[in-house]
Parts: C-alpha cells; sequence; structure tokens
C-alpha cells in the first residue's frame, strides 16, 4: 500500500466535495491510503501577487507538516500544486529557510509534492490502473482540460509536455472514454483574473466551452476545482454573455475513473455536479442494446 | 508615448530585488510571451513585453498604475516559450507585489488577504458544510489555522496593504465597461469568422481575428 499525506486546499473541502469524495474513493479501490494533514491551511496561492514571499511562506509551513508526517505529499488542486512545489524548491535558499525557521516551522525531511492524476500517472501507472477497469466508458466523448499549473512552468514540475500535454488524455482513454483531441488544449480557465476583471475571465472560460460543444463533447474533465468554478459554475454566465447554450457537465478526472472502476455514481458524489450529469449517466448505463447501438 | 522626462532609472533596480524580478534584464522585447499569452488572445490592452520595456525604461507610474498589470492569470504560457528563460510570469508577479508596496492593490486581494488573516483559509467552514462532509463520509476539516495569522504578521503584509499611502483601487468602473465592451465586439467577429469557415474548418474558434 502507498501512503501520502493529503492536502485539501480552500475550495476542494467546501466547494468540490465531490471531487475529493471520487479522489478517496478511486484511491482505496487503488489502495493507496490517504493520511489527512492536520491544521494545513491556503496553500498561499492567492496571495502571490501581493506579496510572493508570505506566499511561499504559508506554503512552506504547509509542506512542512507532510515533512513531520514523513510522507510526500499529495494534492487535488493545480494551483496549490504550483505553490507547495514552488515552496518545496525554495527550502534550498538559506534566506527564505531562516525565515521558514525564525517563524519556529520545522522541515525534517524533503517533500515531493505533485498532483493525485500525476501520482497515478507516475507511482501506480497506467498498466496497474487498466486491471481495475471493470466498466468501460466507450460511449463517452469528453474534452480533457489540463489546468495551467498541471504541468507549467516546466522548470518546477519537469512532468509531462508543457505545449501539447497527453498524461491527462492518455489516463481518460484507459476508462474507455474517447479524449477527443482538439487545439488550445493548453488555454487558461481564466480563474486568476475573476476577481479582477469577471468580463475577461467568463471570456476565457467561455472559449474551451465553445470548444467542448463545436465537438459535441459529453462532457469537461478538469482535475482543478478552480477551473471547475470557471467551467461549471460560471457556464450560466458565459452562456448569457455569449448568447448561446452549452448545457457541458465538468467532471473530476476521478469522478469518470470510479465510474469506470464500477464505483456507484453516490461514491463518485455523481449529484454534486452543478451542471446535472443526467446524459451521461444515461449512456454509460448497462443495458446492452445501448451498447450495441453505438 | 513615452516621454523619458518621468522616468525612474531606478525603478527597474527595485524589481530586480523582488522575489521573481531577477531576470529582468535579459529581456530583449521579442514580444514571445505576448504572442503566447491567452489573456492577451482576448483583451488586447494586457502585454506583457509592452509592461517589461516600460519597466525597463523606468516609467514607474505608468506600470504601477495601469489596470492592466493585474490582468496577468500567471498561467506561464509565456515562461514556457522566453527565449532568454525569464520566468515571465513571476516577472510581472514581483512587477504586482512592488505595486502592492506602492499602494496600489486591487480590493479582492485586500479581502482576500482579511479572509487568511481571520481563517487561515479562502472560504468559511460554517457547521453545515462540516455536517455535509459527515454525511458523505469525509473527515471533519479545521475551521481556522491561527498560524497563517502569524506569518501574515511575520511579513508585515497587511501592514502593507492597508497602508496609509494606498491609492484608490487602479480598475475603475469606466474602464470595466470598455472592456465589456471590447469583448463582445470581438466575440460577435469571432461568431462572423465562425459561420463563414464553419464548412471547411473544424475548430473555427481557433481563428484569431485581427481588428
Amino acid at each position: 500500500m502507498k501512503k501520502y499525506a493529503l492536502f485539501l486546499g480552500c475550495t476542494v473541502p467546501v466547494r468540490a466535495q465531490h471531487y475529493e469524495l471520487s479522489a478517496r474513493n478511486v484511491a482505496k479501490e487503488l489502495n493507496i491510503e490517504f493520511v489527512d494533514m492536520k491544521d494545513a491551511s491556503c496553500c498561499g496561492f492567492p496571495l502571490k501577487a501581493v506579496d510572493a514571499e508570505t506566499s511561499l511562506l504559508l506554503a512552506a509551513r504547509n509542506i512542512g507538516i507532510a515533512s513531520k508526517m514523513n510522507l510526500d505529499l499529495i494534492t487535488l488542486c493545480n494551483s496549490c500544486t504550483a505553490m507547495l512545489s514552488d515552496a518545496q524548491k525554495q527550502m534550498k535558499n538559506n534566506e527564505f529557510y531562516k525565515k521558514f525557521k525564525e517563524l519556529g516551522f520545522s522541515y525534517p525531511r524533503e517533500v515531493q509534492v505533485r498532483h493525485f492524476v500525476r501520482v497515478l500517472y507516475e507511482d501506480i501507472g497506467i498498466e496497474n490502473i487498466k486491471k481495475h477497469i471493470k466498466k468501460p466508458l466507450g460511449a463517452l466523448r469528453v474534452i480533457a482540460h489540463y489546468g495551467c499549473h498541471y504541468m507549467r512552468p516546466s522548470q518546477l514540475y519537469g512532468f509531462d509536455n508543457p505545449e501539447v500535454p497527453h498524461t491527462l488524455d492518455e489516463m481518460i482513454n484507459i476508462t474507455g472514454a474517447e479524449s477527443i483531441e482538439y487545439v488550445d488544449k493548453k488555454m487558461c480557465c481564466g480563474g486568476s483574473v475573476l476577481g479582477i476583471d469577471e468580463a475577461l475571465a467568463v471570456t476565457m472560460a467561455n472559449h474551451k466551452l465553445n470548444i467542448a460543444k463545436n465537438n459535441n463533447a459529453d462532457a469537461l474533465i478538469s482535475i482543478c476545482p478552480f477551473c471547475t468554478v470557471m467551467y461549471e459554475d460560471n457556464q450560466r454566465k458565459a452562456e448569457a454573455k455569449f448568447e448561446t447554450k452549452y448545457e457541458i457537465p465538468v467532471l473530476y478526472y476521478p469522478q469518470l475513473l470510479g465510474l469506470s472502476f464500477g464505483l456507484d455514481q453516490n461514491a463518485v458524489g455523481m449529484r454534486f455536479n452543478r451542471v446535472k450529469p443526467a446524459a451521461v449517466l444515461e449512456k454509460i448505463s448497462p443495458t446492452p442494446s445501448e451498447e450495441s447501438t453505438r | 508615448m513615452i516621454d523619458l522626462k518621468n522616468a525612474d532609472p531606478n525603478f527597474k533596480w527595485e524589481i530586480i530585488k523582488k522575489e521573481g524580478g531577477e531576470g529582468l534584464l535579459k529581456c530583449f522585447g521579442c514580444s514571445d510571451c505576448a504572442a503566447s499569452c491567452p489573456v492577451r488572445y482576448f483583451d488586447e490592452r494586457y502585454n506583457p513585453r509592452k509592461i517589461i520595456r516600460l519597466t525597463l525604461l523606468g516609467m514607474k507610474n505608468e506600470v504601477l498604475s495601469s489596470p492592466f498589470l493585474w490582468f496577468c492569470a500567471h498561467c506561464h504560457a509565456c515562461t514556457e516559450r522566453c527565449p532568454q528563460g525569464i520566468m515571465v510570469a513571476d516577472l510581472i508577479n514581483a512587477i504586482k507585489n512592488y505595486a502592492v508596496e506602492q499602494g496600489y492593490c486591487p480590493e479582492g486581494y485586500k479581502l482576500q488577504l482579511d479572509l487568511l488573516k481571520r481563517l487561515g483559509r479562502l472560504y468559511e467552514i460554517e457547521d453545515f458544510d462540516l455536517k455535509k462532509r459527515q454525511r458523505l463520509g469525509l473527515p471533519p476539516v479545521d475551521k481556522t489555522i491561527p498560524e497563517v495569522a502569524k506569518i501574515l504578521e511575520y511579513t508585515n503584509i497587511t501592514a502593507r496593504v492597508h497602508s496609509k499611502n494606498a491609492h484608490a483601487n487602479p480598475k475603475s468602473e469606466a474602464l470595466n465597461s470598455v472592456s465589456c465592451r471590447t469583448l463582445d465586439v470581438r466575440h460577435k467577429q469571432i461568431q462572423i469568422t465562425k459561420m463563414q469557415n464553419s464548412k471547411q474548418d473544424s475548430s473555427p474558434d481557433k481563428k484569431r481575428v485581427v481588428e
């Protein structure tokens, strides 16, 4: 059994419980143990624009908690991943480490920070995960949305291709669902500018919703709670602004994976998706006649 | 029009001192950052190259008071393509940090800062949330993390953000309405181009509209 410290961040435990629930249940199936981090705070990313050092200290404190637990850290949010990885790198900077120590924090052992999907890809492996697929989702065609901080900046991660990412597509394809190839895969959701200029942020989110619609995608697959805020919570706003209708469900990758494992839809929190995924569930419901018509 | 009479030759050195500002002098103005920028794709008033050039020239007031400085989504598309290896998004972030020190901090960030000081997280955990989590079989989470306030006090960030020399929020309502209009016009043009291309091109939304 592989064991990791689970960092939830701000958004997941309050606004994306279905992401957390599906991630935990998928992990259980794959024999991964999550250990919760007591006293973990905000990762620090929201403060980066105000003061980078403060945000790094917040992040460093969090990885310090994982370090004391003697575990590597898993995140569910892309921006948390970037912020904590950055802090992990900063720990080697003497001046920064001095300040960290001055605050009374400790970092007894190096901690690896990775996104859950990356851990599935790297530590569990596609071949291994394939063995757990009991209910292939061949009826679904979906759009993969990576989110910027899953693989960029590459100087920080050295994982996947920052220009043409592919790992999430691979991970989707093993569930049996088709990950649609499209341009602008790395387009930003606009989440970071939501608080600065909503019109701009919604326009950016609209871009990929439009791509999903033009490709007749059944769903958009996200791996970041803030990207989901943009594509799901702000979908109505995009529809109003651009006088169109999307109705595109936004699923978290562990939800999709869980469904392919044959988990019950409640075990992956399908009723918490704000754009109701009824059509998705109908398409994958196990009636043989439906299978043959595809 | 740039009037160098108002230039502050020390401005660039101040930025270089900031976390993330180290790469500033390496910029030779190729514009790869602007060409890669997803924000600029939708709103041409944001231009990372222009911000960097103005910084190098010492146009402190222009840079710091510009509402567009805050448009950077920190997506690092620019960082990946910079031929000089500058962490461009972090460089823009260093300029933002300096702007905050000089009293230009968007209201949204002040609110976030206050929340973090009070709770240690961005969203308040209500009893309702804890009950919902319990129902779902999810473990409880801490409502507040007081150590965060300790860090904020240590770096003195709250005092800096709410300092007396704070300028009014750089983004005015007027600018906002202009922004929406520009975007609407652009979107309509995209729609038109799309209709024209829908037969031949399978990915029409990629079409760049030149205004």
